[in-house]
């Protein structure tokens, strides 16, 4: 696969996994936590970009770690079985996401563990600094790993493939575009947009967000065996 | 507890009853309103309405449920904003 093949895999990759909505969802929680409790825009933007960072590095974290493993056990050209069942892996979270990714009724409540849900709520409402609101950052990507693992392993299998230095640049590509909602978030909280507004937006448009993310899941597992073992079993490409 | 508390059962009795505590439900309201950036009077004039209704509701009722208040304080808050109002009706299914 060359370079630009890719990078194009891990770009859409972190374009799937930046339409996951549980680090928007608790970002949400925390500046409405962090404004109604009559803190000082500073302070909201503080905390609020201390979670950004969080969720940020350990995205950084896992997408490395997960490479690492790969290159361990794989080397830099892992098996077509790894690939297909990768693939398959896709396919069925894109399947998934379709069917279950929101719990029914009012609202944008995901399926993920209630304890898991119970623990981030609770804790966006006592984060006070932004250490806390980091560490926040930190465990939401962890609750998130049953969505966001299928696009992680697919972009560690591509990356684990690429050149030294490019590697180093696909994963940051895939940091920055996988914050990119993130971030709009941000600057709308700081550019002062009434939470209200961003909420109803989500709320409005869950089952576009879910319907994108599942089909996108569903077009990156087909394009990456198409392209990985298709081609390989024909010898083109 | 005093006789004519009334006590809440929160949800759906997996946490242990609580006696109504009124300043909680004007923080809670408070916040609400904050978040959508209504200003600060505003929002500690609405807590007070908003709270006074609730509290006139549960004066014949010995024992609700924490979604009841809740209920009953989002209809009233949309009257005074409706902003907060759906903010504090989406707080437990945001996440």
């Amino acid at each position: 696969m060359d370079i630009a093949s890719s990078l194009a895999i891990v770009t859409l990759a972190a374009l799937i996994h930046a339409s996951f909505q549980l680090s928007v969802s608790v970002l949400t929680l925390l500046s409405g936590h962090a404004i109604g409790a009559k803190h000082s825009q500073g302070k909201v933007m503080r905390l609020t970009f201390g979670y950004v960072s969080g969720v940020g590095v350990m995205t950084l974290l896992a997408l490395s770690f997960i490479s690492l493993i790969f290159l361990h056990i794989f080397g830099t050209d892992a098996p077509q079985f790894v690939w297909a069942v990768a693939c398959g892996l896709l396919i069925g979270v894109g399947l998934a996401v379709w069917f279950f990714y929101y719990r029914p009724g009012k609202g944008t409540s995901l399926w993920i563990p209630r304890s898991f849900a119970r623990h981030l709520s609770d804790r966006s409402k006592a984060t006070k600094s932004s250490a806390e609101a980091f560490s926040l950052g930190l465990a939401t990507v962890v609750s998130e790993l049953l969505f966001i693992g299928a696009p992680m392993i697919i972009a560690a299998l591509v990356l684990v493939g690429l050149p030294a230095h490019w590697q180093l640049v696909g994963i940051a590509i895939y940091a920055v575009i996988s914050l990119l909602t993130l971030f709009s978030i941000w600057v709308l909280i700081g550019s002062g947009h009434k939470l209200s507004t961003i909420q109803k937006w989500r709320e409005d448009n869950k089952h576009f967000l879910q319907f994108t993310a599942g089909g996108a899941l569903a077009v990156l597992g087909f394009f990456v065996y198409v392209c990985k073992i298709v081609s390989d079993v024909s010898g083109s490409f | 507890m005093a006789d004519g508390d009334t006590y809440i059962i929160k949800r759906k009795g997996q946490r242990p009853t609580e006696v109504f505590d009124r300043t909680k439900l004007h923080q809670s309201i408070t916040a609400a309103s904050l978040s959508a950036r209504a200003p600060e009077g505003q929002a500690d004039n609405i807590a007070h309405a908003v709270t006074n209704y609730v509290l006139e509701w549960l004066e014949q009722r010995p024992e609700v449920t924490s979604h009841d208040i809740r209920l009953v304080a989002t209809r009233h808050l949309r009257a005074h904003h409706p902003d907060a109002a759906y903010l504090y009706e989406q707080h437990r299914t945001t996440l």
